[in-house]
């Protein structure tokens, strides 16, 4: 992926979205280039909703799946196709919602709000970031974030101190900030 | 160094909200705040190892879809009802007393309940559930041949059965009977006065299902399983009073809800020779995806979808060695 931002190829004009779908449509092997575009925010979607981590897992995958399944049905014209996949990822989780899967206060967001999709694209964007800092600072922040290991634990593999494992994570942050907030900008 | 006292600070707070997001966080500098903000979004990255195996079994999918989709329809070998219950255990000794069933597996299943296969006649059932487990039970409607439906009738009422309706002389040609087991299930027991005791076409046990809306079921086990409507029979209105479907080898047999005969949707067992393929037809046909497809601990490749009228279905490739069933 190329494109800082993950929007990049989703609006309903984009000519090159447009081919790689109607291409998927009759060889569904190049869905994979749908999936490297959206994995991250249909996940980052998915992952604000589900109640823990192998639940999203479990959505998302179900999302993909739906999507190569139903691929033909797709209208190009219509929705953008990040849009689409959302609106599965909405029917997967209410569904599990609906069948008393989990207790949940909380009814799934409609998928179409402009909110829900900022959101999941300003998620998208931190997971590309994340792969774009350097080995050590991106190997602190999946460790220390999506691992949930301890800064000690993470030292010891390492082989550094934990001094130094709490500059490389706060090194990233402040690099992830500052990447944010060139963004929004 | 002038950064060594932001960077404990972020550490602290970072260090506590890992252990518990939900916590009140102690009030912070707005520079620290930030980065706590961008770090409790870290929390939910997906992890490389996850993408890439998605992607690995998408591939799959799409691999063995576009090399076997052309010889998909000789391929569903046979759907077996599962009824999936509370009293799992006692229901599999009232099918033995009132039934003659031979008891061919028993094994804990993948939920920690109990699963059971039994033959009743020439036909499969499976039985799951107990009481440690915590599923939905699945009880539904089937249809039993027998030799002698007054006799077995008889048994059904002894093992614990309730009566639905006395042995009867059907329009149709049948000497037939209703029993409810202690799960619930309906056994719609029957003698067919011409030929055999079973009609030509079907088997000892079939799944009798009564869906709102009959011929969209129909047109979903057409669409997603290759199924052929053999004899469809409708009443006075119009209405499905009874279609014979076959899907694979196995026979499924459903008529309108109606009076007292309602929707008692259930779980089904198919045995295919490509999950992948038939689980995304399935989805094309309408289904909702319950289970992706995945190698189950026991050997064989699975996955689940469930219809519009809340029935399960179940799609397994066998193992090598046939009969590892969770």
């Amino acid at each position: 992926m190329t494109s800082l931002s993950p929007a990049a190829g989703t609006s309903p004009g984009n000519e090159d979205e447009r081919r790689v779908i109607e291409a998927a449509k009759t060889d569904p092997r190049r869905f994979a280039e749908l999936y490297e575009q959206n994995f991250d925010r249909v996940y980052a979607f998915v992952a604000r909703r589900a109640g823990h981590r192998g639940e999203a897992e479990d959505v998302t995958a179900e999302v993909f799946h739906h999507a190569l399944a139903n691929l033909g049905r797709f209208e190009a014209r219509g929705a953008p196709f990040a849009a689409w996949l959302l609106q599965i990822a909405k029917n997967v989780l209410t569904d599990r919602w609906r069948r008393g899967a989990r207790e949940r206060g909380d009814p799934a967001p409609e998928a179409g709000q402009p909110a829900v999709q900022a959101e999941a694209e300003r998620r998208a964007m931190l997971a590309e970031l994340v792969n774009r800092l350097p080995g050590d600072q991106q190997r602190v922040i999946r460790d220390r974030f999506v691992e949930q290991k301890t800064i000690r634990e993470i030292a010891r593999e390492l082989a550094r101190t934990e001094g130094a494992v709490k500059q490389l994570q706060f090194r990233a942050l402040e690099s992830l900030r500052a990447h944010m907030r060139d963004v929004h900008e | 160094m002038s950064e060594e006292a932001p960077i404990d600070r972020l550490a602290e707070a970072l260090e506590a909200i890992l252990a518990d997001p939900g916590a009140p966080r102690p009030p912070a500098d707005p520079e620290v705040v930030e980065l706590l903000h961008i770090a409790n979004d870290l929390r939910d990255l997906p992890r490389p190892a996850f993408k890439a195996r998605l992607w690995a079994d998408l591939l799959r999918s799409v691999t063995m879809t576009t090399a076997t989709g052309q010889t998909m329809r000789e391929t569903i070998e046979g759907v077996t009802p599962y009824l999936a219950v509370r009293p799992a255990a006692e229901l599999v000794e009232f099918v033995k007393q009132a039934f003659g069933a031979e008891e061919l597996l028993r094994t804990t299943g993948a939920g920690g309940g109990l699963h059971a296969e039994v033959r009743i006649g020439d036909s499969r059932v499976m039985i799951g559930g107990g009481g440690a487990w915590g599923g939905t039970p699945t009880p539904t409607g089937l249809h039993l041949y027998v030799p002698d439906a007054d006799l077995v009738y008889g048994r059904a009422l002894e093992a614990g059965g309730e009566s639905l309706y006395a042995p009867v002389d059907q329009p149709y040609g049948d000497r037939e009977a209703g029993v409810k087991d202690l799960a619930g299930n309906h056994w719609y027991i029957a003698t067919h006065r011409l030929g055999g005791h079973v009609p030509a076409g079907l088997g000892t046990v079939t799944p009798f299902l009564h869906p709102h809306g009959a011929p969209a079921l129909i047109a979903f086990l057409k669409e997603a399983f290759a199924a052929e409507e053999m004899e469809t029979h409708r009443g006075p209105e119009g209405a499905i009073a009874h279609a014979t479907i076959r899907v694979g080898r196995s026979v499924i047999e459903l008529g309108e809800a109606h009076g007292e005969w309602g929707p008692m949707p259930t779980m089904f067992y198919v045995y295919v020779d490509d999950v992948d393929a038939w689980y995304r037809r399935a989805l094309a046909a309408g289904a909702l995806s319950v289970e992706v497809p995945a190698l189950q601990p026991y050997g064989e490749r699975r996955a689940a979808v469930r219809d519009a009228f809340d029935n399960h279905w179940y799609l397994a490739e066998p193992a090598a060695s046939r009969g590892g069933t969770p």
